[in-house]
């Protein structure tokens, strides 16, 4: 038994196995629940720690399974996938154990953990895979299994939200079957490599080429919340938080911007696709997003709602670095699709903590927070910060890198989006900082379980605290090896050098 | 193993000592020692100042994107002027701040600008400046929201909106001189040829910090908000990073840019007369000292522009600016020290002192002979003679008349000061004494450093004598006619300028901006939205509810017809098929 060839298979398995497991626990076997669950997530991370170890090592990890004659699923792991597989991996970890703080007492925990850990595994799957069908079948696996965990309460609310999502993300997957399809007759199977293999093609079927681009950036656009196809996001915030987390930060709408990412850089090619011209309309759709974006959460109350536009806007900036062509802008996009994951789940684990211990929901009922959960609001406003682009936390390094392939490429309009859309961050997270921090609470809070003291179960407390730990030390020590600039550093040379 | 190189420490240290302390905050019970550490954090940059060498460099690969430390003349004068402002600010803040239950917040706040301060000044490279700009300016709100009146959150508010509009001008400018010069050296990338709009971004960037018009909005409203301390380290120490940044970042010395040159100057002089007029009419002596601040970065604003217009002068000015950020920030900064002072001022005697203490920054500030502004002032006029015309006669003309204009706000600002009612309560000989530490720093170090030296025989010259005092007689005599003129109430009360001047007009139109803009944003888009979507589905229902379709649906479900169709189907396949 090959272990190179066997090894991707295992951390697929590592997640999905576990999630099986945990469909046939009863529902009061909290402790094995538990217990199966850590072991899954550590186990994906120590395997996804010994790919790291090989693909340094210059090992090559592939599966392969022949689905039909000249039709592959394949796995494969190359420095992109090894980037966005270490973020699912190492984030699903902290999100289990905040998950399994967060629903102690809610009905229902082994069906939502089964389909949290087949979630991971779809996630786990986009990341590795080596072709378009493939990215293709995890994807809608992706779909399939977070569906029941956006409707998990269960109220009309839930159903309504899910109901949207499906509507939203079935329309993607199917517009990204046609594509696929297509590129399929025309190309034949083509697998992700560095540099793209499409330079061929393009000479001779330029128009069909552009259409297929706009159909695979539509399909991946709708999980990526690009406007006008992000509208099932803000909706799907009725989820629980650590739903609300993994779908922001770690499943879902990264693997539309990592879909968008890929179709670019290792199906296309930049160099193609920017001879075909389609890397402008992309730009353009994403500058739009993220101002769009940023301006609705402007006028949100809602906590949730706020930080599910401010995604929006966030994955954008993936795209529009993805978009604008050069060396430096990628950098910044594939840098950035780490540190937002890192900052978004440590804005939605706090988002989280506020609403199960005090009740707050609202933006308007944020006064004093600081004072009552000092940790959670520091974590919160570390992720802010860096968020508005505030030296020198993790967001200020991708930002700067955008701005950089911006003037690099000529897109001084991209470095006004960029200026803009940090103005409007700051318009939106600021108050909540001088309110939570700066303002004294008249009122009681809205219900508060932990009775007046402390700040929660160790289990909701401890993920927030890693993650924005994991965002100083990404900013701070952007420079330093195995940073994730360092690795993304990595890809972009090989991208570009080829 | 090296030994780790002894400058490189200390310089790190100056950073890092008051970061550790302001990070220590955070536990309850080590908040009232690190409280009386605080101001002493700041003697890591003091010791720097005398016993590393000009030239001393540090480089950290591993911090940010690359870290570059420096220490060159230029970070030696402000390193000078702003250690020991942080420091004598800090010392007095413990006592004047004694009965505050909020002291540890403030003192968090103020560890952590002092940090960014002296980052600032080290770096030597963009991003590097950037960060710790950024932590100064976002550290210096808890600075002026202090007391938590809603007049400090008003300020507050408008400082940080003009904060982020800086920090964001910075950033575009700092990534396109980047990506030109391929390097985050700040040496590397001044000499590379600068546009236009990078030019301006700068200027206005740093502007808004150092309080140059017209984005000075927020000085006058924020300084006197901060409590004492606060306000002499902001307005002494803290603006002149806006003046290090047009130093560092602006590629003077090297490319002329005469008509930028030209409006700079313009800017300086209408900053040096404006706040002039503005200062004289506000009843809050704090309020006074901000415009007065104002005014003399506009002298020195002049300075940068008389630089961009001919380079060939920036080795003479460089030095004359330095002299004269060195005097501003000591004398403002004991000017707003002594506000602190007089509030616990009790006895006559005491209020006494504090006057006659009080005339040597006011005096130093005005250019009187013998003090250190006669020095800065010196230095400063010595440069403009080679300027093209009209410039020389105009800079000739105006600089002793904003020396007059100084007069005047010193005047108000000590008749101010001597109108308030006696202070309460007892007064506590720190304060006195950290007061008079600083009162001697202003008389002193300018006729001590060796950078002085030349401006300052210069200045004991009787010409230049004679220069110094006449804008300073004329002064007086216009204040004392203003004070017998209207009576009692002394000034010109019954003129009322809000302190932020233009700020008024924006804050009258300010609710219908906004109305406007959430109608566009959030109403007008959603309810489009919705009802396009509403329509969309109303009109798929309606296909779908049709009767026609059902039964157009049963005649297809007809065995013949569908086995009919079905034939059709596979001979059109089998045709399409066996003819390719």
């Amino acid at each position: 038994m090959n272990f190179d060839q066997w090894l991707l298979v295992f951390i697929l398995l590592s997640s999905f196995v576990t999630g099986l497991v945990i469909f046939f626990l009863k529902e009061e076997a909290h402790r094995l629940r538990t217990l199966a669950n850590l072991f899954g997530a550590l186990l994906k991370v120590i395997l996804v720690g010994v790919m790291i170890a090989g693909v340094q090592a210059n090992h090559v990890y592939e599966s392969r399974l022949e689905l039909l004659p000249g039709l592959d699923l394949v796995l494969h792991a190359d420095a992109m996938s090894v980037l966005f597989a270490t973020l699912s991996s190492v984030l699903w970890l902290v999100t289990t154990l905040y998950a399994v703080g967060y629903l102690e007492d809610e009905p229902h925990r082994s069906r939502f953990f089964g389909f949290f850990s087949i979630c991971v595994s779809a996630t786990t799957g986009v990341a590795l895979a080596g072709n378009l069908i493939t990215f293709l079948i995890f994807y809608e696996i992706l779909t399939l299994s977070t569906y029941p965990l956006v409707v998990h309460r269960g109220t009309e609310k839930s159903l309504q939200a899910g109901r949207t999502y499906l509507i939203y993300t079935l329309s993607g997957g199917a517009l990204l079957l046609l594509a696929t399809v297509w590129l399929h007759t025309l190309a034949g199977p083509l697998e992700f490599s560095l540099g793209g293999t499409l330079a061929q093609v393009a000479t001779q079927h330029r128009a069909e080429l552009i259409a297929i681009f706009a159909l695979l950036i539509a399909g991946l656009g709708v999980k990526a919340a690009l406007f006008p196809l992000h509208g099932w996001l803000p909706q799907a915030m009725v989820a629980p938080a650590p739903v609300s987390a993994l779908l922001h930060a770690v499943a879902v709408v990264k693997a539309g911007a990592f879909g968008i990412v890929r179709v670019v850089y290792d199906l296309y090619g930049v160099r193609t696709a920017e001879d075909l011209g389609v890397l402008a309309p992309l730009a353009g759709v994403a500058a739009f997003t993220i101002i769009y974006g940023s301006v609705r959460a402007l006028f949100q109350d809602d906590l949730k709602r706020r930080l599910a536009f401010s995604t929006v806007s966030q994955v954008s900036y993936i795209a529009l670095g993805t978009a604008l062509f050069g060396y430096l802008s990628t950098i910044g996009g594939l840098t950035h699709l780490v540190h937002q994951g890192i900052m978004k789940i440590t804005l939605f684990f706090c988002a989280g903590i506020f609403a199960h211990t005090l009740g707050v929901h609202k933006v308007s009922e944020m006064a004093g927070l600081g004072l009552r959960m000092p940790w959670s609001m520091t974590a919160f406003t570390i992720a802010a910060l860096g968020m508005i682009g505030v030296p020198p936390f993790a967001g200020f390094i991708s930002k700067w890198y955008i701005g950089l392939g911006a003037v690099s490429s000529g897109s001084y309009w991209a470095v006004a989006v960029l200026a803009a859309s940090s103005a409007l961050n700051a318009a939106y997270f600021l108050p909540i900082l001088h309110a939570a921090w700066f303002r004294k609470r008249q009122d009681p809070w809205p219900a508060d379980h932990a009775h007046g003291a402390g700040e929660g179960h160790w289990m909701l407390l401890a993920p927030p605290l890693a993650t924005a730990a994991l965002v100083v030390a990404a900013g701070v020590l952007a420079n330093a090896p195995f940073s994730p600039l360092e690795w993304v550093r990595f890809i972009a040379e090989m991208e570009y050098g080829k | 193993m090296n030994f780790p190189d002894f400058n490189a420490v200390l310089l790190l240290s100056t950073i890092s000592l008051p970061l550790l302390l302001a990070a220590g905050m955070a536990r309850r019970g080590w908040r009232s020692c690190l409280v009386r550490l605080a101001p002493w954090a700041a003697l890591p940059a003091l010791i720097v100042v005398f016993a590393v060498p000009q030239g001393a460099a540090a480089s950290f690969s591993w911090l940010f994107l690359g870290s570059h430390l420096g220490f060159d003349q230029t970070g030696y004068i402000f390193l000078l002027f702003t250690s020991t402002l942080w420091l004598l600010s800090g010392l007095f803040a413990q006592t004047y701040l004694a009965d505050d239950t909020k002291r540890s917040r403030f003192f968090a706040f103020y560890l952590l600008a002092m940090a960014g301060n002296f980052g600032l000044i080290l770096a030597q490279d963009l991003v590097t400046f950037y960060a710790y700009f950024s932590l100064m300016s976002f550290s210096s709100y808890g600075l002026v929201i202090h007391n938590g009146e809603n007049e400090s959150l008003r300020a507050g508010r408008i400082y940080l909106c003009l904060v982020v509009l800086g920090e964001l001008m910075l950033f575009a400018a700092m990534v396109t001189m980047a990506t030109n010069a391929n390097s985050l050296l700040l040496h590397d990338a001044i000499a590379k040829p600068m546009s236009d709009v990078t030019l301006a971004l700068l200027l206005l960037g740093f502007g808004i910090k150092a309080g140059a018009l017209p984005l000075h909005v927020w000085l006058p409203l924020a300084h006197p908000a901060a409590p004492v301390p606060a306000s002499a380290v902001l307005s002494g120490a803290m603006i002149k990073a806006g003046l290090l940044g047009w130093i560092r970042f602006l590629p003077l010395g090297l490319e002329a840019f005469p008509q930028w040159g030209a409006l700079v100057m313009g800017a300086g002089l209408a900053a040096a007369f404006f706040s002039v007029l503005v200062g004289v009419t506000q009843t809050n002596p704090k309020t006074v000292l901000a415009y007065s601040s104002i005014s003399q970065m506009g002298l020195i604003t002049i300075a940068v522009g008389v630089v961009l217009m001919m380079p060939s002068l920036w080795p003479l000015v460089l030095p004359a600016i330095l002299i004269y950020a060195l005097h501003h920030a000591l004398a403002k900064g004991a000017l707003f020290l002594g506000v602190g002072v007089a509030s616990h001022a009790a006895t006559q005697a005491q209020r006494l002192w504090l006057f006659v203490g009080m005339l040597v920054p006011a005096l130093a500030l005005i250019g009187a002979p013998f003090t250190s502004g006669a020095i800065a002032k010196t230095a400063l006029k010595a440069d403009f003679t080679s300027l093209p015309t009209p410039w020389a006669g105009l800079l000739q003309f105006a600089l002793p008349l904003a020396a007059v204009g100084t007069t005047l706000l010193m005047a108000r600002f000590l008749w101010l000061l001597w109108s308030k009612p006696a202070a309460h309560g007892h007064s506590r000989s720190v304060l006195w004494i950290a007061w008079a530490l600083l009162l001697v720093a202003v008389a002193l170090i300018s006729w001590i450093l060796p950078i002085a030296n030349s401006s300052g025989q210069d200045a004991l010259k009787f010409d230049k004598i004679w220069a110094g005092l006449w804008p300073f007689a004329i002064g007086i005599l216009v204040a004392w006619v203003a004070l017998v003129r209207s009576g009692r109430e002394g000034g010109i009360d019954y003129i009322r300028i809000p302190a932020g001047d233009w700020l008024a007009v924006l804050a009258w139109a300010a609710p219908y901006a906004a109305r406007m803009g959430r109608a566009l944003a959030s109403d007008t888009l959603t309810v489009f939205w919705k009802t396009t979507t509403a329509s969309l589905f109303q009109a798929l229902r309606r296909l779908d509810s049709g009767q026609s379709w059902s039964g157009r649906e049963d005649c297809l479900r007809n065995w013949s017809v569908a086995g009919m169709a079905l034939l059709c189907i596979s001979v059109i396949l089998y045709l399409l098929t066996s003819a390719s």
